[in-house]
């Protein structure tokens, strides 16, 4: 089988970042990209992206009142109801 | 291995703060006490996490406050009906997105449809690289923007790409997981995610350069 070509490469990088390619295309792209720097680039670039969202979009804090009216309304039920 | 995300429940007729007695069923499974337990245990860790999404779709503080608190009653009220060992994490999500969908939606603005077929694949990137940024160094502008200017990023995202972006690269799920969460295609999944990205792309340029983190 002929290696994939860059053009190809970019087209998955997403699914390759994403977990989500087949095992026989994630090799294939995670060797082309052992040895081509543009596309290792493109591939940092679109990782970094990925960290970016994660580290600053997903950990604000719960305000305390928030937290409060959670554990009252636990509170309030000694256990899970079971509606009709 | 995965299960699909059943017991979803789907209604909530009370509302938060609600101190009435629901009936139950005469079909009802047996009380466990274990259960609150066990809610509190495995349930309550997600909350920053349900929170931060819940910013994420209504936009504004006083709404996310609401909705994490509803979806939170719901799963504890529908918690009987989750199956122990499968992926409560899932579960917890596809309640906040249906509690979303069906009542805070309606009140929120939707931002414009993304005209995005003029976005190329990698706009950013070539974006920063035509503005003189060294290979390594696209990467690092990204790190010179502020936090709030990415969640509003993302905030801007149309509804369905805002899920699907949010699901997928703030909170790790997988195209399977995201499908059952939003009770939509993989293929749709794949589709608003990088439609999505492309849009968020875009949006980023826009405050790279309005915040003059490159010299174009």
């Amino acid at each position: 089988m002929s290696p994939i070509d860059c053009e190809h490469v970019l087209q998955q990088i997403e699914l390759y970042l994403d977990g989500e390619l087949e095992v026989s295309l994630r090799v294939e792209v995670h060797q082309h990209l052992s040895g081509c720097n543009g596309c290792l680039d493109h591939s940092a670039f679109q990782q970094r992206l990925k960290e970016l969202l994660r580290a600053t979009c997903g950990c604000n804090d719960v305000p305390a009142h928030v937290m409060e009216r959670i554990h009252a309304m636990l509170a309030d039920h000694p256990e899970p109801l079971h509606p009709a | 291995m995965e299960r699909a995300l059943g017991g979803v429940p789907r209604v909530a007729v009370a509302t938060f703060g609600h101190t009435g007695t629901v009936s139950r069923s005469a079909t009802a499974p047996p009380e466990d006490p274990a259960l609150k337990e066990r809610f509190e245990r495995d349930a309550m860790p997600l909350l920053p996490s349900l929170y931060s999404a819940a910013l994420r779709l209504t936009r504004n503080p006083a709404d996310a406050d609401d909705l994490v608190q509803e979806a939170y009653l719901r799963a504890f009220r529908g918690f009987s009906g989750f199956e122990e060992g499968t992926n409560l994490k899932a579960w917890m999500y596809r309640i906040l997105t249906n509690t979303f969908i069906n009542s805070y939606r309606k009140k929120q603005r939707e931002p414009v449809t993304v005209h995005d077929d003029d976005i190329a694949d990698w706009y950013l990137y070539d974006k920063l690289g035509v503005a003189g940024a060294e290979a390594s160094a696209e990467s690092e502008v990204l790190d010179k923007i502020p936090d709030e200017e990415v969640q509003r990023a993302l905030e801007a995202l149309p509804e369905g790409f805002r899920m699907a972006v949010l699901l997928a690269d703030v909170e790790g799920f997988s195209y399977k997981e995201i499908a059952e969460i939003l009770e939509i295609p993989i293929g749709t999944v794949m589709s608003r995610l990088h439609r999505g990205r492309k849009a968020l792309q875009k949006a980023l340029w826009e405050t790279v350069r309005e915040r003059g983190l490159v010299t174009d």
